[in-house]
């Protein structure tokens, strides 16, 4: 499904990301850890198009693509509805994505997310972090992608809210799309990821499917993910 | 090329925005509140004399906040612009600009124009002047947005029109003493090529001045400029990136 190889991304005279490399599966939740800095963001962005790599490649497999970034942000003077409504064919065509069908996967997806589909009225630039979040969510689940790709997954989260997202991470495999995360919450990472990505200092130091991490889980004593970043990550 | 799923959507964006933007509306009805105001204390030939020369600005104002701006909010790292699409938005929404620009100032001219056909002050060489202030604001809107992938929103256009003032300055300037710029301009002859080019350069700051239509020269200046000012956009739009 992603296919990237030595990716090389400078800023200036930082280097945020000089060796990366990993390919996630169809159907797989794949997890990118790593430190403040590692460059996951930067690797997430070279592989949705936002950013150009200086060398390496990133091939997707075609398809429609998600994005949640970590803190999402909106178009000023545009409520809730019209966000949405955006990426909707225009209104005079007839469509699956149209009229009361489209407010009745809106109001089930908020519902699935929960998120209270009356601040769809307000402005998205005065909901709270947590809501913004969930909107995104939003947001991507209505365009039903075949990848999703989300930055900090759970950051701004209340428990219950962390346990639908989870939800549908595994819904989405479920139904055979590939899922990819970065985040530095371990513990909810080893719940659900069949494979991880490590990076440390723009580089890939690991690169685990969900073969091996079956084996690496299956020794005795079995090490959680907390450990095993923390032993390769020299800390 | 444009995409069309692009347009309509850059569209609903720019449409929401316009609408519920307090400092457009107000703006767009000063200038027609300015030009009644012409009218009336003065005269129709007056008032037509502010609408050409000031029509440009109509473009000049409505490309404030062209790209940084969008950019600097976050808003175009989000799902609908994946894969580069942002690139395309923003082209997009250059252009739904210089059409919504182009709509108004063609909208006031059209009312314009049947006042002065009912007053008896319409002129045929007013709509020469009109194509060539929307010659002059289509050079505003490509100029100020190229500046606004560098410069914050409204910044853009407050450097062109200091800018201005200053090059306005310089043409009083000039007229004080003995015949200058402005004398020169107005009956469309240069004696040589040093006052030429410093016109040349004021047309360049300021090509409100090409709407009399008698210096066609610096008429070719401006489409020229709008030329490059385009193709310097192309080129930033190409390479830009989003969250460095």
């Amino acid at each position: 499904m992603i296919e990237a190889r030595k990716l090389a991304k400078r800023f200036g005279r930082i280097e945020a990301v000089r060796d990366v490399s990993f390919t996630t599966k169809r159907g797989t939740i794949t997890a990118m850890i790593g430190e403040n800095g590692a460059g996951k963001t930067t690797t997430l962005k070279l592989v949705l198009g936002f950013l150009r790599p200086d060398s390496g490649t990133v091939a997707v497999a075609p398809g429609r693509t998600g994005y949640v970034p970590d803190r999402p942000a909106y178009f000023a003077r545009l409520d809730g509805w019209s966000i949405l409504g955006l990426a909707r064919p225009h209104r005079g065509r007839r469509g699956p994505g149209n009229g009361r069908g489209h407010s009745a996967s809106v109001l089930a997806a908020a519902r699935s997310l929960l998120f209270d589909p009356v601040l769809l009225r307000r402005l998205p630039a005065s909901y709270s972090a947590g809501n913004a979040k969930k909107f995104s969510y939003l947001q991507n689940l209505l365009i039903e992608p075949d990848l999703l790709v989300v930055d900090e997954p759970f950051s701004a989260l209340d428990p219950p809210s962390i346990k639908c997202v989870r939800d549908v991470f595994c819904g989405l495999r479920a139904d055979g799309k590939t899922v990819l995360l970065s985040s530095h919450m371990l513990a909810e990472m080893e719940k659900i990821a069949d494979g991880f990505v490590v990076l440390r200092r723009g580089q890939t130091i690991a690169h685990a499917g969900l073969r091996e991490w079956r084996l690496l889980r299956s020794a005795r004593p079995g090490p959680d993910l907390e450990s095993v970043f923390l032993r390769l990550a020299g800390l | 090329m444009l995409d069309a799923a692009l347009l309509a959507m850059t569209w609903r964006v720019m449409r929401r925005r316009l609408v519920s933007s307090p400092l457009a509306a107000v703006a767009c009805l000063a200038f027609p509140a300015f030009l009644i105001w012409a009218v009336v204390g003065h005269s129709y030939g007056t008032a037509a004399k502010f609408f050409f020369f000031l029509l440009p600005h109509v473009f000049l104002f409505a490309a404030q906040d062209a790209v940084r701006s969008d950019i600097e909010s976050g808003a175009l790292e989000t799902v609908l612009f994946i894969g580069g699409r942002f690139r395309g938005y923003l082209g997009a929404k250059l252009f739904i600009i210089a059409i919504a620009a182009g709509a108004y100032a063609a909208g006031l001219f059209g009312l314009f124009a049947a006042w002065g056909l009912a007053v008896g002050g319409y002129e045929p060489a007013f709509a020469l002047r009109f194509a060539l202030a929307l010659l002059a604001g289509l050079y505003y809107l490509a100029l100020a947005g190229a500046l606004s992938h560098f410069l914050r929103a409204g910044s853009n256009v407050l450097v062109l029109i200091l800018a201005q003032a200053a090059a306005v300055f310089g043409l009083l300037a000039t007229a004080a003493s003995r015949p200058g710029l402005i004398d020169y301009a107005a009956s469309g002859r240069f004696p040589g090529p040093g006052p030429k080019l410093l016109f040349g350069a004021l047309t360049a700051v300021l090509p409100n001045v090409i709407v009399s239509g008698r210096i066609s020269i610096f008429t070719g200046e401006i489409a020229a400029g709008l030329g490059l000012a385009l193709y310097a956009q192309w080129r930033l739009l190409r390479r830009l990136e989003i969250g460095k």
